[in-house]
């Protein structure tokens, strides 16, 4: 069938652009209303996007995280899916018109000629385990990705508030204490998720002839940079030493950084992209 | 405001003449007879107010004196209105609602146009925008709702409405609450104190934890307490230059006292502080809350200041996790509100409009505005004549 799944994503994707583009129209309006024109765009989109992924995945037989294009389509799977839960609460429906530019970005990042390869199992390794070892940390991600964006509302409603911008009273957003410990609660789950999809993928090694080679393997050694990271944010913000605006702006530059190097070190990784 | 000419009136005495059969008035139209805080000054108001209490007695000889069929009786601190549905032409009916209204109260002093009186559909009209709070003081506000349905409720349980103004005032109550959902009409706070509390609500998950510090205990200070104190803040502290003051404060509030010279140490629990002091220059500067906001644990701080001179370092807003308000601030959000409310009565009169046409079952045009109309024999009309 020449309608593949990636033509499903790719329709997926001019949706998620409408929404990004309706979205400018709401944070002009200073969301003051419900919005249920971008959260029905959005369900649109994902409908389109479910398809694209569960096509992928029938036809691999697996998670459909095997190659970058995937794991990006993931991420941003898990986003929207979260976003949906807590878009049927009205009052926060509009938390579309936040994610939607930043998740259309990423669509368009996944549709780059290069990232689809051919997946290729490494031999050895079990498929369900290095399936669950995928999915966890792309769930992390997704979690990370969630908490930038609540980070971003954070910023937004503070900056209206410390300029005394009637925008603040206005729009629907919730209180920035609540924003800032909903940030703190997503990077947590993340962290929680990271180190779980990490440990399986520590015992997959074991699967390996001669795991201990693979010691320096860059995409190990970033993960571990990106979970000693996170956890460095979570106990700091246990600990009071970050709050407020600049705990926001870390969550941001965290997963900014995550976004801007995943891709790189995946093609650095000659355990990951075999 | 009560209304005790009522009780001394002879004319609500002896009730001679037998009730007229609704079904023969299925037909009449809805009139309004009444006075507002626009149309007359309170000292005429409250002549023509009526004690809840006296209220019936009121309906009962509208109707044995075959004025009205139905009538509510609505009488508030800023209107008293008569709604009957009659049978007799409007122009006769307004008449005997006049004299009804000047001998009830028996006022003797010339009236100009301090009466309006409308009929339909500019008094469907008119019951719907009160319903919504579009003919209030406070533009937007609700209470007036609750007054009405009072009234209404009154008239009902004594038997003086009928399919007419069971019908009008159930869509009225109905109006207000679509506007109410579908505009912005009653969104946001126009007081200052309501607006501390709104600011708060946008900065805390939740008041009910929350600690208060009153620093001088002005008027403004004590209604924002008072406001915060009703939407669930746990504690106030209340210091005052008078410590007798700050005690007495304290004790009506359900807080309690410090001495002026130690809040700098309830600083470390409070999360609001209204500072409203008299103090020349400012109490609060920024290397003084910089070392306590380490005490804090960078906690959000809320800072209103309303004092004239300000009593607070305007600086103290560049750090992290203080907010600084000052009067000029509160009032203008509060007029932000306003020019919010005010944007928003085109839509609530469409909305009005539309409703009066479909309770009315014709697609003619209703006015463009739902405003009073007074009658020319209003002008120089004398309750003596």
């Amino acid at each position: 069938m020449w309608f593949t799944d990636r033509h499903f994503f790719l329709l997926a994707v001019i949706v998620y652009g409408f929404s990004a583009a309706y979205s400018v129209f709401l944070w002009r309006k200073g969301f003051r209303k419900d919005d249920h024109v971008n959260y029905l765009l959005l369900l649109f989109a994902f409908g389109l996007h479910t398809t694209a992924m569960l096509r992928r995945g029938f036809s691999l037989g697996r998670c459909p995280v095997t190659n970058l294009y995937e794991a990006t389509t993931f991420v941003l799977w898990t986003i929207m899916a979260v976003y949906l839960v807590a878009g049927l609460w009205p009052r926060l429906r509009f938390l579309g018109a936040f994610a939607s530019p930043g998740l259309f970005a990423i669509g368009i990042f996944a549709l780059m000629p290069g990232l689809d390869t051919p997946h290729s199992d490494r031999p050895g390794l079990p498929v369900p385990l290095t399936s669950l070892h995928a999915a966890l940390i792309l769930l992390a991600y997704g979690a990370f990705g969630l908490g930038s964006v609540a980070a971003l509302m954070y910023l937004t409603q503070e900056h209206n508030l410390k300029f005394h911008k009637l925008q603040a009273f206005f729009s629907l957003m919730p209180p920035i204490q609540r924003l800032e410990a909903t940030v703190g609660r997503l990077l947590l789950s993340g962290l929680i998720l990271l180190t779980v999809g990490l440990a399986f993928g520590a015992y997959d090694l074991t699967h390996l002839d001669n795991p201990h080679s693979y010691r320096g393997d860059p995409k190990i050694v970033w993960s571990l940079g990106v979970w000693i990271l996170y956890l460095a944010l979570v106990i700091l913000r246990r600990s009071a030493a970050l709050a407020g605006r600049r705990f926001a702006l870390c969550a941001m530059g965290s997963f900014a950084m995550v976004l801007l190097t995943f891709w790189f070190v995946n093609l650095l990784s000659p355990l990951h992209n075999p | 405001m009560p209304g005790p000419r009522l009780a001394a009136n002879p004319a609500l005495h002896g009730f001679a003449w037998p009730l007229a059969p609704r079904a023969l008035h299925m037909k009449m139209p809805l009139i309004v007879i009444g006075l507002n805080h626009r149309s007359s000054p309170v000292a005429m108001r409250e002549r023509f107010a009526f004690a809840e209490t006296r209220i019936p007695e009121a309906l009962q000889l509208l109707r044995q004196q075959r004025i009205a069929e139905e009538a509510v009786i609505l009488s508030t601190c800023n209107r008293v209105e008569i709604y009957a549905a009659t049978s007799l032409e409007p122009s006769a009916a307004f008449a005997e609602l006049k004299e009804f209204l000047v001998t009830c109260h028996n006022y003797r002093e010339p009236l100009a146009d301090e009466l309006y009186v409308l009929t339909e559909p500019q008094s469907l009209e008119h019951l719907f925008r009160v319903a919504c709070g579009l003919d209030s003081m406070v533009l937007g506000e609700t209470e007036i709702l609750g007054q009405l349905k009072r009234a209404y409720e009154l008239a009902l349980a004594h038997r003086h409405t009928g399919g007419k103004l069971n019908k009008a005032f159930q869509r009225a109550f109905n109006v207000a609450k679509h506007v109410r959902t579908e505009t912005s009409i009653q969104r946001g706070s126009i007081s200052v104190g309501s607006v501390a509390v709104e600011l708060a609500e946008k900065i805390f998950s939740s008041l009910n934890d929350r600690d208060v510090l009153v620093i001088g205990a002005g008027d403004t200070s004590e209604k924002t307490a008072r406001a915060l104190l009703s939407r669930g803040a746990r504690s106030i502290i209340v210091a005052n230059r008078s410590y007798d003051r700050a005690v007495a404060l304290a004790k009506d509030l359900g807080g309690r006292a410090v001495r002026f010279d130690e809040w700098y140490g309830e600083f470390e629990t409070v999360d609001i502080a209204i500072s409203s002091t008299s103090a020349p220059h400012y109490v609060l500067n920024r290397e003084k809350l910089d070392s306590l906001m380490k005490l804090r644990g960078n906690r959000p701080l809320l800072l209103i200041d309303i004092a004239v001179p300000r009593d607070i370092d305007p600086e103290v807003n560049r750090m992290p996790n203080v907010y600084l308000y000052n009067i000029d601030d509160l009032q203008t959000i509060a007029d932000g509100y306003l020019k919010q409310r005010k944007e928003e009565v085109a839509r609530c009169e469409e909305i009005i409009r539309e409703k009066v046409k479909a309770l009315l079952g014709h697609a003619g045009p209703a006015s463009s505005r739902g405003d009073v109309i007074r009658d020319a024999w209003c002008a120089n009309a004398n309750p003596d004549q």
